[in-house]
């Protein structure tokens, strides 16, 4: 045995044969293939004209450049408002979840009160329930309460699932306890060593909180079609199925608006992808 | 003794301002819980008693709803589609993430590049990624069926096909989601412990014996997370059909969660429709703690 052996990086299997590897890439490399060739083609397509898309064999790379898609869809389309929208509704979503869920994980991993035990287990089981269930009781409430249509109607909801209070529960609990034992003796509220020694240790999981929090509010899709009916308070999502929903579908318009869709979330992912992995999700299911 | 009682007292006072500081630490997101999640549940239930109610007020039927779900043949369908789907897409998908994550655990050179580009798919909203592969699907400019008709010379009618078109809305959620396992189940394998590994080779175990009889049954825990959580997820699988198929061709592809939103906004039927999303949270729930149940003992 060579020495080499042991000094791959996480490896599990172990000796990597030549063939292994050559095998391992031809797979990978099919993966990266079938993940980019709809990108590519919605790029291609969104520089054609609608009716040159029909011609066969295809045109791969247009040889002359349309931008008539885009153009259209900047101006025709309230395409722009809509992302303003669905930005704008992620991260008010975002930061006010963050604060409402870390306060629970607190008190679930840290305190001590009547009824832990059973709150714990609703919530964890709180975590099952289907949000596509919930849409027509959600319509009811929502509109009784006057906010159809409005984007308190698309805020609100988004901050009822306990999931994220257990995924910032579980770095809370892995603190040790006498952080917060040796302030409290110094006469730190609870509220103190909160915010000022509790939050600063979970920064990761409050990182990882909000990328997962603004990418669920992001990406949906049923209860913005449900409670907005107003065509410039709709987010992305819900606006752009509705370019299709035209008698003559315009394809062009559509994959443009595909392709731009996905700028906004593939920068943020650019910026903070060592976060994004998932792994520190799954730690929330398991206590 | 005065100061017995006096010391019951200060503990007494003590319990009650650690219970109200746990509280108002919890009261934000507990009143936003109770508000939007848990008494939705209750609505369900109150409303599958009820007709009406999108205009005027609703009216008490008794067990009219749940008299006729238990008749109907297209809630009988779309419970069938729902769960034919979910067959289809959680093994599928985990099959191969599970490849992807191997691979991606077996090679030195460009992880970053590679799990970045897998992940994009993951990143985008499904409704994106299905009107995405309307350009991939489609009978005339479909690059799917442009490859189709090089290789056989007739396209296929993808989303037109009775029992194509569900195998097709799987295979766009597949797509979609394969970056998201690949990432969860790559950090489950890097994060075993590799002394085992390196004993089970030493005492001669082939790489696929090390996979079944070590790695899956170490990953036990990410498979938990990974079974309940795709399940959640894929029963209630509403905006690619949506944008798709909108539950054709012949309902071939409703499933549960459309039919629910068909309820409300076509039928106007929204205690019917509560009474079905009632069902649906009652089997998800089921589902879940067998789950968790059989994770647990084995």
């Amino acid at each position: 045995m060579t020495k080499g052996l042991f000094r791959r990086r996480n490896a599990v299997s172990l000796q990597p044969t030549r063939s292994m590897t050559t095998i391992a890439y031809g797979i990978l490399l099919i993966g990266v293939l079938i993940s980019l060739t709809p990108f590519f083609y919605i790029l291609s397509t969104s520089l054609k004209e609608t009716r040159s898309l029909f011609s066969y064999p295809p045109e791969w790379i247009p040889s002359t450049l349309f931008w008539g898609n885009y153009a259209k869809l900047l101006q025709e389309t309230e395409f722009v408002r809509w992302t303003f929208n669905t930005l704008f509704v992620g991260v008010v979503v975002t930061a006010l979840k963050l604060v409402l869920d870390a306060m629970a994980a607190y008190a679930l991993a840290k305190l001590d009160f009547f009824g832990k035990r059973a709150m714990t287990g609703t919530l964890l089981l709180a975590v099952a329930v289907p949000v596509a269930a919930l849409i027509i009781p959600l319509f009811f409430i929502v509109r009784s309460m006057g906010l159809i249509n409005t984007w308190w109607a698309l805020i609100l909801p988004a901050l009822a699932n306990p999931l994220g209070i257990f995924m910032l529960r579980s770095f809370i609990v892995s603190l040790p306890d006498d952080l917060g034992h040796s302030a409290r003796l110094d006469g730190a509220s609870e509220w103190r060593v909160f915010t000022q020694i509790i939050l600063p240790l979970i920064k990761p999981g409050l990182v990882v909180h909000a990328i997962y929090t603004f990418m669920l509010q992001y990406t949906s899709f049923l209860w913005p079609l449900v409670a907005i009916q107003t065509e410039s308070r709709q987010v992305l999502t819900v606006g752009i199925s509705g370019l299709k929903a035209n008698f003559v579908v315009d394809w062009g318009l559509i994959s443009a608006a595909s392709l731009l869709a996905t700028i906004p979330i593939t920068l943020l992912f650019i910026f903070l992808q060592r976060f994004f992995l998932a792994q520190n999700l799954s730690g929330a299911l398991k206590g | 003794m005065p100061g017995t009682s006096e010391l019951i007292r200060a503990r007494r006072r003590q319990s009650l301002r650690r219970n109200l500081t746990a509280y108002a630490f919890l009261a934000p997101a507990l009143a936003m819980f109770v508000l939007f999640l848990a008494w939705p549940v209750v609505m369900l239930f109150i409303q599958s008693f009820q007709t009406g109610g999108v205009m005027g007020p609703a009216k008490f039927v008794g067990l009219a709803n749940w008299r006729q779900i238990f008749s109907d043949d297209l809630v009988r369908q779309t419970i069938f589609n729902t769960l034919f789907y979910a067959a289809m897409a959680i093994p599928a998908v985990f099959i191969i993430a599970m490849v992807l994550a191997l691979c991606l655990n077996a090679i030195r050179i460009g992880h970053t590049p590679i799990k970045t580009i897998l992940y994009f798919p993951t990143l985008q909203p499904i409704l994106i990624a299905a009107l995405m592969f309307t350009f991939v699907l489609h009978q005339d400019f479909g690059i799917l069926n442009i490859l189709m008709r090089a290789i056989t010379g007739e396209p296929v009618n993808f989303l037109g096909n009775a029992s194509l078109a569900m195998p097709t809305i799987a295979m766009v959620e597949v797509w979609k989601g394969a970056g998201f396992w690949t990432m969860l189940f790559l950090a489950g394998i890097q994060g075993l412990p590799r002394d085992l590994f390196h004993a089970a080779e030493l005492d001669g175990a082939g790489p696929l014996r090390r996979f079944f009889e070590l790695t899956l049954p170490l990953l036990k825990p990410t498979f938990f997370f990974s079974v309940v959580f795709a399940t959640i997820v894929n029963l209630q699988v509403f905006d690619s059909v949506f944008v798709l198929t909108d539950g054709g061709p012949a309902n071939a592809t409703a499933t549960t969660a459309w039919y629910i939103y068909r309820s409300l906004f076509s039928f106007n039927e929204p205690g019917y429709g509560a009474t079905l999303s009632f069902i649906l949270v009652l089997v998800v729930l089921a589902l879940t703690i067998v789950q968790s149940f059989w994770f647990r003992e084995k």
